[in-house]
């Protein structure tokens, strides 16, 4: 049984629009590892095929984590495997709770089969301690676990939230979807911090992004690059920096180079 | 000291003949036997006059085609009218009491009000309430008074009732204030039972009311009623309508913004499972000048639910300035369930601040879904969290806690 998150020739697509066209990529236990591409390479897609979005339809391919299928496996199974998605747009959901929501979330994590939800859910006083302390780190005013989930949420707290969340669910492979897009420096700083404490030899980190920005504060040691679909390059973190340097054209040059 | 007492004096059939079978001459006698007033058992005698030779009114989404009010019997047993207050208040001239006690002390006070708002003439169901109703609550407080907590009267319904009808008259003078809830519930019943409730209320200048109305009939009930409530000069309105019971239900209600700068602020939750038919017509009607109306209502179905909103904004001639809106979102958590949402605006007047409409209807959003089941809640769990906030807003606005949590459960009951 690997602590490896392992994807093998996955290939995916909306509709009739193929996405990936057989991403191979192995994310280790205790590694931050970067995937970076220009936008509409297939990223996002990517992430929302590990946590199990059911709008994208798997065409082919194999994940596999901790030795589960994780094809075979709902979104919320996936989730009590320990991985976790933070969403680039995280969804409002009016009317429910940051409070309600994440002791809903970590009372699912808690639950055994064949026991009472009574027995295995969260104490009160420790749940709130969990999330004051969280909330805390990420310097999250307390009023904020009485608003409405992502409900008129600033692009910042948006992804204050998702990193929130990432913190009391304590996963162990954590992918983290352009989760610096829309944050100005401090949200950024803090977003970072929050990845930074999170990351530990047993836990993995997959970053999603766009640009260098989030791995000035949160530094890889694997970074992948991700061009129509493919993982075309692997590197360590200074091929990020040469990928700020001097743009994706270079690479897909030399990848359409290989091709012919 | 809060005080719980139940009607004993109603005016009640000495046998129990269908209504088929029922007489102007017994609807006086009976009435006279109880010591009612002249007006009002002319009234009565007028309004099943009425009702005898009007057909049915066509509404077309409402299924009454199992309904045969010609074989209900009206009621013999007292009313079940459960009415719960802090009788304290009397001392500051609050009256909160059955409607017939109210008669006997406060006759000229209820003659002027009753039967203005929601007219009994309107059609064959409205005159049948109007000829018959038996017991109800009356509730008025004086110019100035404000009450913190919550009236509520709890209508309800015996074993083996076929019909009910009760009615609430509430009379706020001017700059007075109070939380009413009004509340239908019973059992379910084997065969259909008619209930034809009347709510008349209103709020005198510069008063406000927060108005909670609970419909959670049992099965089998058919629920006819009419609600009105009419707002003076700056006075306001918070009104939560929810209706999760009964077999079919029927509610006509309107706020009638008479008064220049009055506000009402209405929500709604509606809830239709299994067999349901659960229509309402809610109205905003705009008289006054510079008058603002919001109202948002919030409907699910599922199983083979079936529910009708029938909202409608009209501005009246000779209102000005009118600001308004109103919205109906619908979730339907079943493909065989349905909701037809049908806004309305007719405006006649060239002078009006701000108007408008938008309904949405669909399944449950998917993205919602996902990113719940992404924290480890279950598909069916995270079903239940976001219908419950869907709900949150109306339920919010319930001023006991005890009803809220209680709704809440009957709630998460049905999904």
């Amino acid at each position: 049984m690997s602590n490896d998150l392992i994807i093998k020739d996955l290939h995916a697509a909306i509709g009739d629009k193929e996405i990936l066209k057989g991403v191979n990529l192995t994310v280790e236990q205790g590694v931050i590892h970067a995937i970076m591409g220009p936008n509409g390479s297939g990223k996002s897609t990517l992430a929302n095929v590990i946590a199990g979005n059911p709008g994208y339809e798997v065409t082919g391919g194999e994940i596999w984590y901790r030795g589960q299928d994780v094809l075979a496996l709902e979104a919320d199974e996936r989730s009590k495997l320990g991985l976790f998605l933070a969403f680039q747009y995280p969804v409002a959901i009016p009317g429910v709770t940051v409070a309600n929501f994440l002791r809903a979330a970590i009372n699912a994590h808690r639950a055994e089969e064949g026991k009472d939800p009574k027995e295995t859910s969260i104490p009160i006083a420790e749940f709130r301690k969990l999330l004051r302390d969280g909330m805390k780190k990420l310097e999250m005013d307390e009023s904020f676990a009485k608003r409405y989930l992502n409900e008129g949420f600033s692009g910042g707290e948006k992804k204050r939230l998702e990193i929130l969340q990432m913190m009391v669910l304590q996963p162990t492979m954590a992918v983290m979807d352009e989760t610096d897009s829309g944050l100005d420096i401090d949200a950024l700083r803090i977003v970072a911090n929050g990845v930074n404490n999170f990351a530990s030899p047993h836990m993995g980190v997959l970053v999603i992004t766009h640009y260098q920005r989030l791995l000035n504060h949160t530094k890889p040691n694997v970074v992948s690059v991700m061009i129509d679909g493919r993982i075309v390059r692997e590197g360590g973190p200074e091929l990020a920096l040469e990928l700020e340097d001097k743009g994706y054209d270079w690479i897909k040059e030399e990848v359409v180079g290989h091709a012919s | 000291m809060p005080v719980k007492r139940e009607s004993t004096d109603a005016a009640v059939f000495s046998q129990s003949p269908a209504l088929a079978e029922l007489s102007v001459d017994q609807i006086a006698a009976t009435a006279q036997a109880a010591g009612e007033p002249e007006w009002l058992i002319e009234r009565r005698v007028e309004a099943w006059s009425f009702f005898a030779q009007a057909t049915p009114p066509e509404w077309r989404r409402t299924n009454l085609s199992d309904l045969h009010p010609e074989t209900i019997s009206p009621p013999v047993e007292p009313q079940g009218v459960e009415i719960v207050w802090d009788d304290t208040l009397s001392a500051q001239g609050v009256i909160f009491t059955t409607l017939k006690e109210g008669l006997q002390q406060y006759e000229d006070l209820i003659r002027t009000k009753l039967d203005t708002a929601v007219a009994p003439l309107e059609h064959k169901f409205s005159a049948l309430r109007a000829a018959l109703w038996q017991d109800g609550v009356f509730l008025y407080v004086p110019k100035g008074v404000a009450i913190e907590a919550p009236l509520s009267v709890r209508y309800t319904l015996a074993e083996g009732r076929k019909a009910t009808f009760p009615r609430s008259l509430v009379i706020l003078e001017a700059n007075s204030h109070v939380s009413f809830i009004e509340e239908y519930q019973s059992d379910d019943t084997d065969d259909s039972t008619l209930a034809g409730p009347i709510t008349e209320i209103f709020v005198g200048e510069g008063g406000s009311i927060r108005f909670a109305s609970v419909q959670r009939w049992g099965a089998g009930v058919y629920h006819i009623g009419g609600q009105k409530v009419v707002l003076g000069r700056d006075a306001n309105c918070e009104w939560t309508s929810v209706a999760l019971g009964g077999q079919v239900q029927h509610i006509e209600a309107e706020t009638r913004l008479e008064g220049d700068g009055s506000r009402v602020h209405w929500i709604g939750a509606t809830f239709a499972d299994e067999k349901q038919n659960l229509v309402i017509a809610p109205w905003l009607r705009h008289v006054g000048a510079y008058a603002e109306s919001y109202m948002e209502f919030k409907t699910v179905v599922t199983d083979e639910g079936y529910s009708v909103f029938d909202g409608m904004i009209k501005i009246e001639h000779e209102s000005r300035g009118t600001s308004t809106r109103l919205e109906e979102n619908a979730i339907h958590l079943s493909p065989t369930s349905r909701n037809d949402s049908i806004p309305g605006l007719k405006i006649d007047t060239n002078d009006v601040a701000k108007a408008g409409h938008a309904s949405t209807s669909g399944e449950i959003d998917a993205e919602q879904l996902f990113y719940m089941q992404t924290r480890g809640i279950k598909r069916d769990a995270a079903l239940r969290l976001i219908v419950m906030g869907f709900f949150e807003a109306a339920l919010n606005t319930i001023p006991l806690e005890s009803l809220r949590e209680s709704l809440a459960e009957a709630i998460e009951a049905k999904i």
